[in-house]
């Protein structure tokens, strides 16, 4: 019994630990981020590595996922005989759901877990501490530029996922379910409009950072040989989408209650 | 024609050309992996039972920081939840907005169903349980424990890969009987406790449009999901090279590869099932 207390004490203080390294990590990142010399080149390096791993993903899961979302829309829309909002459907899932989500799975499982892979070989290979030897902060260095590179590369894979999402829908709710074309065009502003559009850039760019900021959190707190770096990226996928799931429940309900006033 | 060309020119052919082989090879090695791994599967069930149940226990808890806050049971209820509760808001607003906010329970019971759980299962899966495999096979294999167990005559497919392969399809049945309780739970929760819809109007087109066959196809696309993930995740982490950094790599890799093959299942079996067969029927 007092073995399983003191168990799960140890616990507690460790998770809790985890939990303020990572806060303290973020508002450093904050603090640096307002330093002048800005490392624009490890910025633009960090961003045409990200957009390079994520674009492909991205195409390959937003065309299946918006035919499944169209598809299970229309089925349901032409049973209501109101085939023709299936613009409607379209535009409504794109945008508010898939775009964000798709950005989600992407850029946590593929960007975020190659930042903790890159961060967590350097830090066992004792790169990191080298360079605070140096006297160069390793947050403002590496952390601050990836963070930045993440929420931007986020927000732009967003439109892609938006566009792919209504386009996608149109050829095939137009090609293949016999939506009237006219009707599917002018559907897709009926619920959507620029707020919808701007909170799912604002959940995108959200999601960016907070994947981001997790990844570098787990890569630069690896310890011990070969087998932590594999377990940071494990854990740095799991968070990341648990955190980013909580994040749009709540996104989601904020914006609806701003947009019905 | 090497001559004409210059060898600046013809170099760069067969780099693309070697690459384009490349590619082709990864295919095949992808494809005997899996054929090996699966045909595997049998001997791991008759040979290696105390490994498999080992593996099960170990994969549907988790192990290290995940173990902490309560394994992948955990970690995939909440994602259901969440996914659930999303779809509750959204659908509510936005069924409220065309007049029909009443039909919220009939949107919980079929898109639940048919793609947010099983996707979010299948996406949990990869996340916790792949992700897992590839980095504790990866390490494995780049400190040289496969060859020892090759050396000690242990053949290592059946050993490493079939068992995991195996536990994760089983693990998946409970778990993601878990994750339609729960997205059901968060949907009902959200529309009458939270958005104060009458709870008998919810249950009543909950129940009346919850298709039983459906729930029944959606444990057979996360069960094709599990094994999919699995292989795919024990393949990257059973061929990871080039140190702890190359088991990072890897780990994110199979992530990738595995998201992508998730949605892609689910839309293939969600198009072979719904096809243009009319199974919902809402004007009776």
């Amino acid at each position: 019994m007092t073995q399983l207390l003191r168990n799960t004490a140890h616990a507690t203080i460790k998770a809790t630990s985890a939990v303020g390294e990572f806060y303290g990590l973020s508002l450093d990142t904050a603090a640096a981020l307002g330093r002048r010399d800005f490392q624009w080149r490890e910025f633009v390096d960090q961003s045409w590595f990200i957009a390079r791993v994520s674009l492909l993903p991205t195409i390959l899961m937003s065309i299946p996922f918006t035919v499944l979302v169209v598809f299970t829309l229309n089925s349901l829309l032409s049973e209501l005989g109101a085939s023709d909002l299936s613009g409607a459907g379209a535009g409504l899932g794109a945008v508010t759901q898939i775009g964000p989500l798709v950005t989600v799975l992407v850029v946590a499982g593929a960007a975020a877990t190659a930042i903790a892979a890159d961060l967590g070989s350097r830090t066992i290979r004792e790169e990191v501490a080298a360079m605070e030897v140096l006297g160069i902060d390793p947050i403002h260095r590496l952390v601050v530029p990836r963070v930045v590179a993440c929420t931007m590369i986020a927000t732009l894979l967003n439109g892609a996922v938006c566009t792919i999402g209504l386009v996608g829908g149109f050829f095939f709710s137009v090609y293949l379910q016999d939506v009237t074309p006219g009707a599917y065009v002018s559907g897709i502003t009926l619920l959507v409009g620029l707020p919808e559009l701007v909170l799912s850039e604002i959940k995108a760019a959200l999601f960016g950072l907070l994947a981001a900021l997790i990844a570098c959190y787990r890569g630069l707190s690896v310890v011990g040989g070969p087998r932590s770096v594999g377990e940071a990226v494990n854990e740095t996928v799991v968070f990341s989408f648990v955190a980013l799931f909580l994040v749009n429940l709540t996104l989601t309900s904020v914006g609806l209650a701003l947009s019905d006033r | 024609m090497t001559a004409v060309l210059g060898f600046d020119v013809s170099f760069r052919m067969n780099r693309r050309y070697r690459s384009v082989v490349r590619g082709i090879d990864d295919v095949g090695e992808l494809a005997v992996f899996f054929g090996r791994a699966l045909a595997s599967t049998g001997k791991a069930a008759r040979d290696y039972r105390a490994e498999t149940m080992r593996v099960l226990a170990e994969i549907s808890l988790g192990t290290g920081a995940l173990a902490a806050v309560g394994g992948s049971i955990v970690v995939l209820g909440f994602l259901t939840l969440f996914a659930g509760a999303t779809v509750a808001v959204q659908g509510f607003d936005s069924l409220g907005n065309i007049g029909v906010d009443a039909l919220t329970g009939f949107l919980a019971a079929y898109v639940n169903v048919r793609v947010v759980a099983p996707i979010t299962a299948g996406v949990g899966l990869a996340a916790t349980i792949g992700a897992g495999t590839t980095a504790q096979l990866g390490a494995m294999r780049i400190s040289e424990e496969i060859d020892a167990l090759e050396v000690m005559a242990i053949r290592s497919v059946p050993y490493l890969v079939g068992t995991r392969v195996l536990a994760g399809m089983i693990a998946v049945l409970p778990l993601y009987s878990l994750s339609l309780i729960t997205s059901f739970l968060a949907s009902r929760i959200a529309t009458v406790v939270v958005l104060g819809q009458s709870g008998g109007v919810y249950d009543h087109y909950f129940s009346t449009f919850l298709v039983p066959s459906d729930v029944v196809w959606s444990f057979l696309q996360v069960f094709v999901m599990a094994a999919a993930v699995m292989l795919i995740h024990t393949y990257y982490g059973y061929t990871a090279t080039g140190g702890p950094a190359g088991v990072g790599t890897a780990t994110g890799r199979a992530v990738r590869l595995s998201l992508i093959t998730v949605v892609m299942v689910t839309l293939m079996i969600s198009l072979a099932l719904y096809g243009n067969s009319r199974s919902v029927h809402l004007a009776g």
